[in-house]
């Protein structure tokens, strides 16, 4: 099984039925994957910071949902996360590419690679890597885990966890 | 056509309908207008309240979700127009109060004031009911068609701007309070669950 075929399956047991999300390179595949099946919802979206506001408004209706970016997108929200989910204590649980990462030769991800880390630790949002396939089934516990944090979350998945080739 | 007399007539139309607010003017005065708990009244996120709208109404496809935007808001996220047109939320009424102003910042003016059509926007990016509504007549005669039909609807509700407006005071709670409130009023009058046992 591969591992966005996991990572579905562990986004399913943690009871997400809702995602939003913006195309990246690498999580493509998992967009792809959360498309094909009808155990969650997808909305495509045109900007990243729309899957924050989703997911936020699908938190009062009593839904599970995720939010789907690449790592530039990250960057392009975090005021909308600080300023709707900081503010209002609203956890939203993040998958995002871990782009700019030493075997991510794009240069256009290289300030990504270096300043998100920072960038997150300066708004408090936590943050997870997952880089094998074994960590996949931690998903649910990092639902619940993000729920009591009342906060966005960000899940990174790894170029060698994906599998990416060439991109 | 002012501001707290057009949300006064869609109050009286509101029925069962969830709402959510853009921060600013268009939060204060509904809450001037309703005192309704089971109403969201963003204080940031500014532009985002339709898509905030757009994810509780996905989530609830069975419960009326209004959005009250404002100009302002919805100039900063334009894209949520072709989101929402692609959702098509059966669910969902957008309605922009469109003052041509930033009416809670000294009435500056608005990008292109005078000139933008967000009803010609919204149709543009794939919503096809859009209305534009300039006066508490036809507001009172169309508002309970549009409440009546399926969304998505896009309704630009065309008032004055208020040079001399005296700021509505916002909701008297905020932040993690109107988390609370929100979701408690939504479980109690919708019977649904959003925070677990635990309480988060």
């Amino acid at each position: 099984m591969d591992a966005n075929e996991r990572i579905h399956a562990q986004l399913v047991k943690a009871g997400v039925t809702l995602a939003a999300s913006l195309p990246d390179d690498w999580v493509n595949g998992l967009i792809r994957r959360v498309t094909a099946g009808n155990e969650i919802r997808h909305i495509r979206v045109g900007r990243e910071a729309e899957t924050i506001a989703i997911c936020a408004g699908a938190f009062f209706g009593g839904v599970r949902s995720v939010a789907i970016m690449g790592n530039t997108g990250l960057f392009t929200c975090t005021g909308e996360m600080a300023t709707l989910c900081l503010r209002h204590m609203i956890p939203v649980f993040c998958i995002v590419s871990a782009r700019g990462s030493i075997d991510d030769h794009k240069v256009y991800q290289e300030v990504q690679g270096r300043r998100t880390v920072p960038l997150l630790q300066a708004y408090d949002f936590p943050y997870q890597v997952i880089d094998q396939q074994d960590d996949i089934e931690r998903i649910p516990d990092a639902y619940e885990w993000h729920r009591l944090q009342k906060r966005p979350f960000i899940l990174f998945l790894t170029k060698r966890l994906l599998g990416v080739k060439n991109a | 056509m002012k501001t707290r007399e057009a949300l006064a007539v869609l109050a009286r139309h509101r029925g069962d309908a969830i709402v959510v607010c853009a921060l600013g003017m268009a939060a204060n005065e509904w809450w001037a207008v309703t005192r309704s708990e089971d109403s969201f009244y963003m204080h940031g996120g500014m532009g985002f309240a339709a898509s905030f709208a757009l994810g509780l109404a996905t989530a609830l496809p069975h419960v009326p979700v209004w959005v009250l935007n404002s100009d302002g808001s919805l100039s900063m996220n334009l894209g949520c127009l072709l989101t929402e047109a692609g959702q098509q939320p059966g669910n969902l009424k957008h309605f922009v109060v469109d003052n041509q102003s930033y009416q809670t910042v000294d009435t500056m003016p608005m990008v292109n004031q005078d000139n933008a059509d967000y009803a010609a926007i919204a149709r543009g990016a794939g919503i096809r009911q859009v209305a534009t509504i300039d006066n508490l007549a036809d507001l009172e005669k169309m508002t309970p068609p549009i409440v009546a039909a399926p969304g998505p609807y896009f309704i630009r509700l065309r008032v004055e701007s208020e040079p001399d407006y005296q700021r509505a005071p916002p909701a008297t709670y905020e932040g993690p309070e109107m988390k609370y409130r929100f979701g408690r009023a939504l479980e109690k009058k919708l019977g649904i669950k959003v925070f677990g046992p635990r309480g988060f």
